[in-house]
């Protein structure tokens, strides 16, 4: 170890430590255990520092927090797994005298040997790890995928493609003619303007038939081919943007919430 | 053999999914019902797969000295820690010998490792293993505040627990997610450098549409806000959907591929 | 012997909470009334099963009164009454009783409430001990589920032994209603199917002693269907994309020539393997944030055979991290397989796919520092990828990593654009196996895809013009047809 890092580390533990006392003793005057709520809350702003500190670069704080958050969010899951799925929706369908064990409510109509079938295919899975038998743990990926291959064909059939053709029907000419209408105050849909609504339904529409031209594969993207297919590109590229640029403000204000924990629950600088 | 079952029994639970749509009949219904909660039990078992391999992949790290190998320690102490909260609850107001508990197990688990990777010592590591497990073993009969619990959930409730979960897996979460905010300033450096027609398309609409809000343009900022809005109203909605479709079909065909065992990725077969 | 003893008990419980339920049903004598006050009667009432279900539901049409919107107009609203045998109103009660012998036999009991409807049971069992209690849970459970059984029986001896119910309720105006019931036995709303079921229904004014019933109507029996009609369109579109699929697919087998436009993405795959190579760095290769239940996993599990056979020809080390379990043993599978077949079974690590966090940003910390400290010359990212997609792209792109990616989360795949030297778009996804095999077969299907897209384009044309024209013509017939790709959920 290198003598900066030593002292880096000499420093950053003081700081915890003094922070820990002093956090302890604001606390002192509301809560009981307040030594303890005093190290959680300095060990949550280290933390929360810690990971920042991945910005500047790698370090052995950011390889601590990283590591530890591996370890208790695996444990994490497999303890929600294990009580929400096994014993609350395994067990009570298996046997009475186990259910009456991990004292949930028994089925209601009964139990369901059914679910053998998943516990065996979970047990085959599980086979994977003995090295003979890990051909039989196919089967139950098989199972899965299959299910669900199926389950997705019909759902995306359904809603992502024959949904979306039906709406493309839109009108592309105005029936009775109602004049031009406020035409730059309404640049969006919700326009009165009959025009602004024509000319909007019109880019969609070119928009939706460039869009399919630009994702043809076995065709080559030459001529008016090649052109369709470009205004294609264009039109993704534009969207790409617009979703870009959506998305900035809603991550400024993520990052607006961990620095007011450090400031107010940590640090107590700003008020609530 | 070994091939075939998997992809027959694929092609039958799918094409049994695909005919359940169009059956209104209950008897369907009622197996729809069982395939689906069953997938989700066998995701569950297939977990006890995945701890497995956390533990030996930290182990080969260990033993191998890969870069930042000592903190693998740290990952499996925090696995095992957080287990053993998710299992045990207080009896009454006091934790009593639970700290001391906690120490001497992570040791047990610490010897158990380091028994594993190194020749030499381990002897020694594994009459250290056994001291320690007879002080966990001893706590566990002797100290009475605090227990195993395997009947009921009491452990997700525990304050242990609880206090896993708020001041370390929540302030890193957060904190991960946090970052975007900086991540995407950089990122929209990168394509500000990157001087094609594309980039700039998608720059100029990026543009447009973060500053929508912006009321330093005077007059013509609500021109700004009503630009942004018919960009996330009509090209945004038209591109949106010729992906959608193109996504649909891909979906459609890889599903219908994998089906008719045309497609066999899944299975290491192309 | 126990069952006789345990019958009037039951009775009379039944009718203390049976009467309770009782002040629904109309007065029977309407003749205390003015005649001319009443409304006119609902006429051709009809009621069948209800279409493209799973049973257990009637609908029920019928020509509104002609004191409803003309006439008197007094009718305010129709109530639909069912003929509902006494067997039926029993079982509710039963069930309490159940659940009471139940909560009486297991660990958790305690004296109820004085006065509450658990302690009202609890009078008529409490002097029983334990055995008793036992022998008269099973003979009560034995009871209910014969009387579930006897149901559609009880239905049959219609007009006796039973009374009417209101089951719907339908606003002045309407002329339809439906009677759903549910096909869980132990819900109060179940409806047995091929029960005869017997209906009437009431023009009701605004006092609601002042109403005319209809005739009966009855019997009618609910039952479920085995084919969706309203899913017509869908089962259109499955055959004919199935059949083309199939066509081209036998076509590509019999060595047509299919032609595919390149695409940049794919074709720096092999670039970006034999650039680690070089370098002696690994390839990470990462597939998000998906189940195994998604097809971009499953498209991303093929890709990943091409990459691991072409890295296992190379003899560059690959590093997969794995976000969920059954990902990663699917995954190893796959690797292994790949490593097979490219003849250096030896090579095949079970380690290249290891499991790390099912924690959205705890996967992405970890593998940020697998990008830094390992360095690879090659990212891959494909698949479901969320809020992470920009965190680990930016890493990568910062650690001076070759990045490719594809995802069909179409808010993701700015980010990717941005970060990343290759991304491939939505459907190119799922185009990307077909061409990394360059297998006829695959290809083939590509080729379908593309004939479906030609497809939509024809039919969206073809839709709108339709569309247009009816709107300025007022052609019903061709609103008919649009309504055809309305999809019935």
């Amino acid at each position: 170890m290198r003598r900066s890092t030593l002292i880096v580390m000499i420093v950053v533990l003081l700081l915890f430590v003094l922070s820990w006392i002093f956090k302890a003793n604001a606390l002192s005057a509301g809560e009981d255990n307040y030594i303890a709520r005093g190290f959680l809350i300095t060990f949550a702003a280290f933390l929360t520092l810690a990971v920042m500190s991945f910005l500047y670069q790698d370090n052995p704080f950011y390889k601590f927090a990283e590591h530890l958050f591996v370890g208790i969010s695996a444990a994490f899951w497999m303890c929600m797994g294990f009580w929400t799925t096994i014993v609350q929706n395994l067990i009570p369908r298996l046997s009475t005298s186990l259910a009456d064990f991990f004292q949930v409510p028994q089925q209601a109509g009964g139990l369901e040997p059914f679910f053998f079938t998943p516990v065996i295919l979970g047990i085959l899975l599980l086979m994977r790890l003995s090295p003979k038998g890990g051909w039989i743990s196919r089967w139950p990926l098989a199972f899965i995928v299959g299910t669900t291959a199926g389950l997705n064909f019909i759902r995306y059939l359904r809603s992502d493609f024959i949904k979306q053709i039906s709406s493309t029907f839109v009108p592309l000419l105005g029936r009775q003619w109602e004049g031009i209408g406020p035409f730059l105050s309404n640049l969006d849909l919700s326009a009165t303007g009959q025009l602004v609504v024509l000319i909007s339904n019109w880019v969609v529409f070119l928009g939706v038939f460039c869009g399919l031209i630009y994702f043809f594969f076995s065709k080559e993207h030459k001529g008016a081919f090649g052109f369709g297919s470009r205004v294609g590109i264009w039109i993704l590229m534009i969207t790409f943007g617009a979703s870009f640029g959506y998305t900035v403000m809603g991550r400024i204000s993520l990052l607006v919430g961990r620095i007011t924990f450090l400031f107010r629950d940590w640090l107590g600088i700003i008020e609530t | 053999m070994k091939r075939q079952i998997p992809v027959v029994l694929v092609g039958v639970f799918g094409l049994f999914m695909i005919f359940q749509y169009f059956v209104p009949h209950e008897s369907s219904e009622w197996i729809y019902e069982f395939l689906l909660d069953w997938t989700i039990i066998i995701g569950i078992f297939a977990m006890a797969l995945g701890l497995w391999s956390l533990y030996r992949v930290s182990v080969e790290k260990i033993k191998t000295r890969k870069p930042a190998w000592g903190y693998n320690y740290l990952t499996l102490v925090g696995l095992f820690t957080m287990m053993l909260f998710g299992f045990t609850t207080q009896n009454g107001e006091a934790w009593g010998w639970f700290f001391p508990f906690m120490v001497s197990a992570n040791l047990v688990l610490v010897l158990v490792i380091q028994a594993t990777v190194t020749k030499d010592m381990r002897g020694l590591f594994l009459s250290l293993t056994a001291v320690f497990f007879v002080v966990c073993v001893l706590i566990i009969i002797f100290d009475d505040t605090w227990g195993f619990h395997f009947e009921t959930a009491e452990g997700l409730r525990s304050t242990m627990f609880r206090a896993f979960f708020d001041n370390i897996l929540i302030p890193i979460f957060a904190t991960m997610f946090s970052l975007l905010a900086f991540f995407i300033a950089s990122a929209a450096y990168r394509a500000f450098r990157a001087r094609n027609v594309m980039a700039t398309l998608l720059l100029l609409a990026a543009l447009i549409v973060m500053l929508r809000f912006n009321p330093y343009f005077g007059p013509v900022s609500p021109y700004v806000n009503k630009a942004s809005n018919w960009l996330m109203n009509v090209p945004n909605l038209a591109a949106q959907r010729a992906i959608v479709i193109g996504i649909g079909l891909g979906i459609v065909a890889t599903s219908l591929k994998v089906m008719l065992g045309i497609e066999r990725g899944y299975m290491g077969k192309g | 012997m126990k069952h006789k003893l345990l019958i009037p008990c039951l009775l009379l419980l039944c009718f203390t909470l049976a009467s309770a339920q009782e002040g629904t049903s109309p007065p029977e004598d309407t003749l205390l009334f003015d005649s001319a006050s009443l409304p006119a009667p609902v006429t051709n009432l009809v009621a069948e099963d209800t279409d493209n279900d799973h049973g257990h539901a009637i609908t029920l049409e019928w020509q509104t009164s002609a004191d409803d919107g003309t006439g008197k107009q007094s009718v305010t609203m129709y109530e639909v009454f069912r003929w509902v045998p006494d067997l039926m109103t029993r079982i509710p009660a039963l069930r309490d009783t159940l659940d009471y012998l139940k909560l009486r036999t297991g660990e958790s009991w305690s004296e109820p409430e004085p006065g509450s409807r658990t302690d009202s049971i609890h009078n008529v069992f409490a002097s029983l001990d334990d055995a008793a209690l036992e022998s008269k849970l099973e003979s009560l459970e034995q009871t209910i589920s014969q009387a579930i059984k006897g149901l559609p029986a009880a239905h049959a001896t219609y007009p006796e032994d039973g009374e009417w119910q209101q089951v719907a309720v339908a606003p002045a105006g309407s002329a339809t209603a439906a009677d759903v019931g549910t096909k869980e036995k132990d819900s109060p709303d179940y409806l047995p199917d091929y029960s005869d079921f017997y209906y009437r229904v009431d023009a009701v004014t605004a006092d609601p002693t002042i109403r005319t019933s209809s005739e009966i109507f009855g019997p009618v029996q609910s039952y479920g269907q085995w084919f969706n009609t309203g899913r017509l369109a869908v089962s259109v579109f499955v055959l004919v994309f199935g059949f083309f699929t199939v066509f081209f697919v036998y076509r590509a087998r019999r060595g047509a020539d299919l032609y595919v436009r390149p695409l940049a993405g794919i074709e720096a795959v092999d670039d970006a393997i034999g650039r680690a190579t070089e370098m002696g760095r690994p390839i990470l290769y990462v597939m998000g944030l998906g189940t195994a239940d998604q097809i971009a996993t499953i498209a991303s599990f093929t890709i990943l055979g091409r990459v691991a056979k072409r890295v296992a020809e190379y003899q560059t080390k690959l590093m997969v991290p794995a976000y969920e379990a059954v990902v990663m043993a699917v995954a190893q599978e796959v690797v292994k397989t790949a490593y097979y077949d490219a003849g250096r079974p030896d090579d095949y690590d079970e380690d290249i796919v290891f499991f790390v966090t099912s924690l959205q940003f705890a996967y992405v910390a970890a593998v940020n520092g697998l990008m830094l400290r390992e360095l690879p010359a090659t990212n891959v990212y494909m698949g479901k990828f969320f809020a992470e997609s920009l965190l680990l792209a930016e890493t990568g792109a910062v650690a001076g990593s070759i990045q490719i990616a594809g995802t069909d989360e179409i808010a993701q795949i700015p980010f990717f654009i941005v970060a990343c030297d290759y991304t491939l778009i939505g459907e190119e996804l799922y185009a990307a196996s077909a061409y990394l095999g360059r297998e006829p077969i695959l290809l083939g299907s590509l080729k379908a895809q593309d004939w479906a897209k030609a497809g939509v384009i024809v039919l969206a044309i073809a839709g709108l013009i339709l569309s247009n024209l009816a709107i300025a013509n007022d052609w019903s017939w061709a609103s008919a047809i649009i309504d055809l790709f309305r999809v019935v959920d």
